[in-house]
């Protein structure tokens, strides 16, 4: 490895050199502010490492990482984001727990695992980043050991996310036992060279599974509501947004570079999981009254609309994905961060009678979700609505026409739920209809959940992403271009879905 | 001083904005001083364009203001764009000028209303002034389709002014419905241009029609006769005529408006400034010609039988846009301008006249419970008969003789005209005059029935001063052959439009003078006329009415010959009559079936979500199966 190499691998020393220092620090003097203000630090050092390794890119470092723009681009939305959960999870945690230091370790070390993943070429990083993403967000899932739900959510992660680590190596080992390498690339050229058998497709069935584990796609979607709703609101933000960026960066390089494209079977198991995700995710978020289930159903529907895009391959499809992928993390960072903004110490702001009125309350943090509501209704002028004309575009351009009725009447059923919350938001309180039945079947109480006022740190995130938002709403040109160029480094090695299979799958 | 154009019509827009939304809170003093002032300005900037433009025209009598690009897209780039030249000076000039008039006296007028109702209808007559002088000025069809549509709306919202009694509701429904189907017209003919010449630049259609289409081809036909339905759906033309009767619910000085300055002319702008695709069509000159003949007199003879004073004047201004539509068909174009200008002048004063003595007796619009007023408000009187005299076209001393004297002469002589029309124009002023006579005669002269209520102030009186004075001279600008060939409105008019192409050369000045003479003749006939049957012997036309045939030809008239009970059968009742079978909305039942059905999918999917862990493994594995199937079998 040369100079270079070590060089441009910065960022993720920085990640965990910091992670170790956190750890050192909280030894020494445990200090809730202190350990933030490092972690910020942290996050800081390693996002503006960026634009100095980016002129020694691309960087294959021995086989196992491979360091080129693209990853670099995933890398910035990671560490973004992440720091945007730390800043919502400072004010969350102190309302919350005794010992707060160590979840700042745990988001570094988390951050790390879905940075290495977006980098990986091989097996191993593949295995390693999921593993360090994974442990360490059991322990941030059930990070609230008061909360009989968080610890739940917290274990059925955890037994869930180890079977699916178990199919993952599994399949690994039978692409392993048919091509003989582990490295992404060598994969590809045994394939072409020996052509495809049954053993090996089974190998990435099984992968999948584990990838639409992580992603939650259906049918491996059923952990996501309990856990969503479960985990602190901070945490569920960064499991809707930070380990799916990382795991779907990994997904689309790993099969862009072996040309999964080639393989009728493959896109045809993708589609199936596409709709299955974008119907039951609408599906069962129509008459939810819990807005974290809501939007934890929603973001299974969202990343059904985004394999709609991955299906359809090629260039287009690696940047309709990525702008998504953006415009996705805007808002769920968005949505995740106002339930944090407005939980109160005793339960999270969940239940949709808590949002009864908010206009009428806070006025500001209404006007906020509802833009947020709306971008992920798709709504135009916001980043929602572009992104799904880009994933439309896509796939019409590879003629996937089934996907994509689909994806039009799921966004249709979708406007039903995100207007109800927002139709709630408006309502004045002495409208309040007769106590609301719940989900659990008892009375909503409507007690005093909302804290009194919003932190300084979570009111700026908020105001960001909105501007965000409404930014890459309206003016889309330059954030697509910047997609493109950096996105480059893979869509060039991407091929067009075979116009054969086309017209096989979906004719 | 052209720079200034843009401001024309951006002042009443201001006007209406500022009335919009302060107006609740202004006083009424205030709310007249921004919605009269705001037009005064527009008005007066008007004169100083004109001024300009005459005195220094710019090159080919056109001058374009370009504000700004709205859209560009895939080589459509619609610009938004001002076009002045000599017709829309003229009509920009009308509806400023006459427009302010109007405005002034509205602040009497309307002194009643309280003061939110009182800035409402300012806000809308602003807004309505504004749209239409977007209309005249817009150098691009898509501009000139939105005025079209905001005098619509402006229309609508003026004649249900009152809107607390449903019947005026009605009525500006049926403005907003009625010329709605002609406006429909008109956007397929826009669509066929657009699709033909990619654009929608007025200049450039006008150019490229002649090249593009050969005379009489199909397309040309369609797309001119799509045009006019919109023109005869917005000038009250027949078919389309039957809403303006019933838009008389309004305020008076609002029908005023609509009549003289805005609205049912944007017909007649309409085609004269697409005359040239009307000129690769002669087919639907044709038309245009016999549709204004045959509603110039189905109109006046509604109008001998109006008890309304107002009614008479409706009627009376879709008999006078037929003269111009007579005038378009024949391809008088400056007749047809000329006639609108004077129109515009009388009609306004006739309104504003019949308007005060309408105030003047507590809200009573009946003729017959009228009669002896002119003692009552003498200048009223004097102001209105010599409105009435211009409407009569009574020779030499009115302008309404002259324009109506070279419409009839273009159509006997012009190069597109026709004997026929010009005897139905000719039959048409005898009509006139008779209901011109019996209107004045029934309201002024007799004794008195009602007694006086209000008076009117200044502010009521110097329009109708200054719009006599204009009804009088304005014919005095377009001296025809006879009367020392001063032609200076029509030179002017036609650096734009073609000249009609009359033989003043092969006809000789003779038949000319014999035209007017018989013009002449059958004016003062038709007064006469009038003065024995509604002064002399007002007893013989009662008698007439007492027979049935008589009483069934009164009510033929009275409602407009059966146009609204034929539309009413034909139209109104099959669709209410469906909407009354599907009450419950079949269609609306689809949609109720897939919520319903979504919901059962949601209960459906809901018990997946057990909150077991057992399950949840268990769906893992499932769909492990089912991947592996996938992917091993397909």
């Amino acid at each position: 490895m040369t100079t270079e190499g070590l060089f441009s691998l910065l960022p993720l020393f920085l990640l965990s050199g910091f992670a170790v220092i956190l750890m050192l620090l909280i030894a020494i003097y445990r200090d809730h502010n202190l350990t933030f203000w490092f972690t910020l630090a942290g996050f800081t050092a390693s996002f503006a490492s960026l634009f100095f390794i980016q002129a020694v890119l691309p960087r294959q470092i021995v086989p196992i990482l491979i360091i080129d723009n693209y990853a670099l681009l995933y890398w910035g939305m990671i560490i973004l984001a992440s720091s945007a959960v730390a800043v919502l999870s400072y004010n969350y945690l102190k309302e919350h727990e005794e010992q707060k230091e160590e979840y700042y370790i745990l988001l570094m070390t988390a951050t790390l695992g879905a940075c290495t993943m977006s980098s990986a070429s091989h097996f191993i990083s593949f295995f390693l980043g999921l593993e360090i993403l994974s442990v360490s967000l059991y322990t941030m899932i059930s990070y609230l050991r008061d909360r009989l739900e968080s610890v739940e959510a917290g274990l059925k992660y955890l037994v869930l996310a180890a079977a699916s680590s178990a199919f993952l190596l599994f399949g690994m080992a039978l692409v392993y036992a048919s091509t003989g390498t582990m490295e992404f690339a060598r994969i590809s050229e045994s394939l072409s060279a020996n052509g495809v058998n049954a053993l090996t497709l089974s190998g990435f069935a099984m992968m999948v599974i584990a990838v639409g584990f992580k992603l939650a796609l259906a049918p491996f979607h059923m952990w996501t509501p309990d856990v969503y709703q479960g985990a602190p609101a901070p945490v569920t933000a960064f499991v809707a947004t930070v380990s799916k960026a990382g795991m779907f960066g990994l997904w689309l390089r790993f099969f862009v570079m072996i040309n999964g494209y080639r393989y009728g079977s493959l896109l045809i198991l993708f589609t199936v999981i596409s709709i299955a995700s974008m119907f039951t995710g609408n599906f069962l978020a129509l008459m939810q009254n819990n807005v974290k289930r809501i939007l934890a159903y929603s973001s299974i529907a969202h990343l059904g609309y985004l394999f709609v895009a991955f299906l359809a391959g090629g260039k287009l499809a690696i940047e309709a994905t990525t702008f998504y992928l953006v415009a996705y993390i805007i808002t769920s960072l968005g949505t995740f961060g106002i339930v944090t903004v407005l939980s109160g110490k005793m339960r999270d702001a969940e239940d949709i009678e808590d949002y009864r009125g908010l206009y009428w309350r806070r006025p500001l943090v209404a006007t906020v979700f509802t833009a947020m509501l709306m971008s992920l209704a798709g709504i135009p002028l916001t980043a929602g609505f572009i992104g799904k004309f880009y994933l439309v575009s896509a796939a019409v351009n590879s003629w996937l026409w089934l996907p994509v009725i689909i994806l039009v009447i799921n966004s249709a059923i979708s406007v039903y739920y995100y207007l109800r919350i927002i139709v709630v938001m408006y309502r004045r309180i002495d409208e309040v209809t007769p106590a609301v039945e719940t989900t659990t079947g008892t009375l909503a109480t409507v007690g005093p959940v909302m804290q009194p006022s919003i932190s300084l740190g979570g009111g700026l995130v908020l105001a960001v992403l909105t501007l965000a938002l409404i930014w890459v709403g309206v003016f889309p040109g330059n954030i697509i271009q910047f997609i493109k160029d950096m996105v480059s480094s893979l869509s060039s090695a991407a091929m067009p879905m075979h116009t054969a299979q086309k017209i096989m799958l979906f004719r | 001083m052209l720079e200034l154009l843009w401001m024309v019509p951006a002042l009443p827009f201001l006007g209406y904005i500022i009335l919009a939304l302060f107006g609740g809170r202004m006083t009424k003093g205030i709310s007249a001083a921004v919605g009269v002032g705001m037009l005064g300005l527009s008005a007066l900037i008007t004169i100083v364009i004109a001024i300009s433009f005459i005195a220094s025209p710019p090159e080919g009598y056109l001058f374009l203001q370009t504000l700004w690009k709205w859209v560009d897209v895939a080589g459509f780039s619609p610009a938004i764009a001002l076009r002045l030249d000599p017709v829309s000076l003229v009509f920009i000039f009308i509806i400023t000028f006459v427009g302010f008039l109007i405005h002034l006296y509205s602040v009497q007028y309307m002194e009643e209303e309280d003061s939110t109702w009182y800035a409402r209808f300012f806000a809308y007559m602003n807004l309505f002034v504004g749209a239409m002088l977007m209309l005249v000025l817009a150098d691009n069809l898509l501009l000139l389709y939105l005025g079209w549509e905001g005098v619509g709306l402006c229309s609508y919202l003026l004649i249900g002014y009152w809107y607390k009694d449903p019947a005026n509701g009605a009525a500006a429904r049926k403005a907003f419905i009625v010329t709605r189907v002609g406006d429909t017209a008109m956007a397929i003919g826009l669509f066929i241009l657009v699709m033909a010449f990619r654009t929608l630049n007025i200049q450039e259609i006008l150019r490229h029609v002649p090249l593009v289409w050969p005379v009489s081809s199909q397309a040309v036909v369609i797309t001119a006769l799509m045009l006019l339905g919109g023109a005869v759906g917005k000038s009250a033309q027949l078919p389309l005529q039957t809403w303006l009767p019933d838009a008389m619910a309004g305020p008076t000085p609002v029908s005023a408006l609509i009549h003289a300055a805005t609205m049912v002319t944007a017909g007649v702008y309409l085609i004269a400034r697409m005359h040239v695709i009307f000129l690769q069509a002669p087919e639907v000159m044709t038309i245009v010609g016999i549709i204004g003949a045959l509603t110039l007199i189905i109109a006046g003879f509604s109008a001998i039988t109006q008890f309304d004073i107002k009614k008479v004047l409706a009627y009376s201004t879709i008999s006078q846009i037929g003269y111009m539509f007579l005038a378009l068909g024949v391809g008088a174009w400056s007749a047809a301008v000329f006639h609108f200008m004077i129109h515009a002048f009388f009609k306004a004063l006739l309104f504003l006249g019949a308007g005060a003595v309408i105030y003047a007796l507590h809200h009573e619009q009946n003729m017959f419970k009228m009669g002896g007023v002119k003692n009552m408000l003498p200048l009223t009187f004097w102001t209105f008969v010599i409105g009435s005299a211009s409407l009569a076209a009574l020779p030499l001393v009115t302008g309404g003789f002259y324009s109506k004297d070279l419409i009839l002469y273009l159509a006997f002589t012009g190069e597109h005209g026709s004997k026929l029309l010009y005897f139905a124009g000719l039959f048409g002023a005898l009509i006139t005059a008779v209901y011109t006579s019996r209107m004045v005669f029934l309201t002024f002269y007799g004794h008195e029935k009602t007694h006086l209520h209000n008076r009117p102030g200044p502010v009521m009186e110097v329009p109708l001063i200054i719009l006599a004075v204009l009804s009088t001279i304005g014919g005095f600008i377009e001296l025809p052959g006879t009367l020392g060939h001063f032609p200076l409105f029509s030179n002017f008019i036609q650096n734009i439009l073609p000249s009609p192409g009359s033989g003043e050369g092969h006809e000789g000045i003779g038949t000319e003078l014999m035209l007017q003479i018989v013009a002449a003749v059958v004016a003062i006939g038709g007064v006469f006329i009038g003065y024995l049957l509604y002064y002399k012997k007002p007893e013989t036309v009662q008698n007439f009415k007492q027979t049935p045939s008589g009483q069934s030809l009164y009510k033929f008239w009275l409602y407009g010959w059966g146009f609204d009970w034929v539309y009413d059968t034909l139209f109104v009742k099959p669709i209410d009559w469906i909407a009354q079978v599907n009450k419950s909305d079949v269609i609306d039942l689809i949609y109720t079936a897939i919520a319903w059905l979504t919901r059962g999918f949601n209960r459906m999917f809901s018990f997946t979500q057990t909150g077991r862990l057992r399950w949840y493994a268990m769906g893992i594995a499932f769909g492990a199966i089912v991947a592996i199937t996938i992917v091993v079998f397909l």
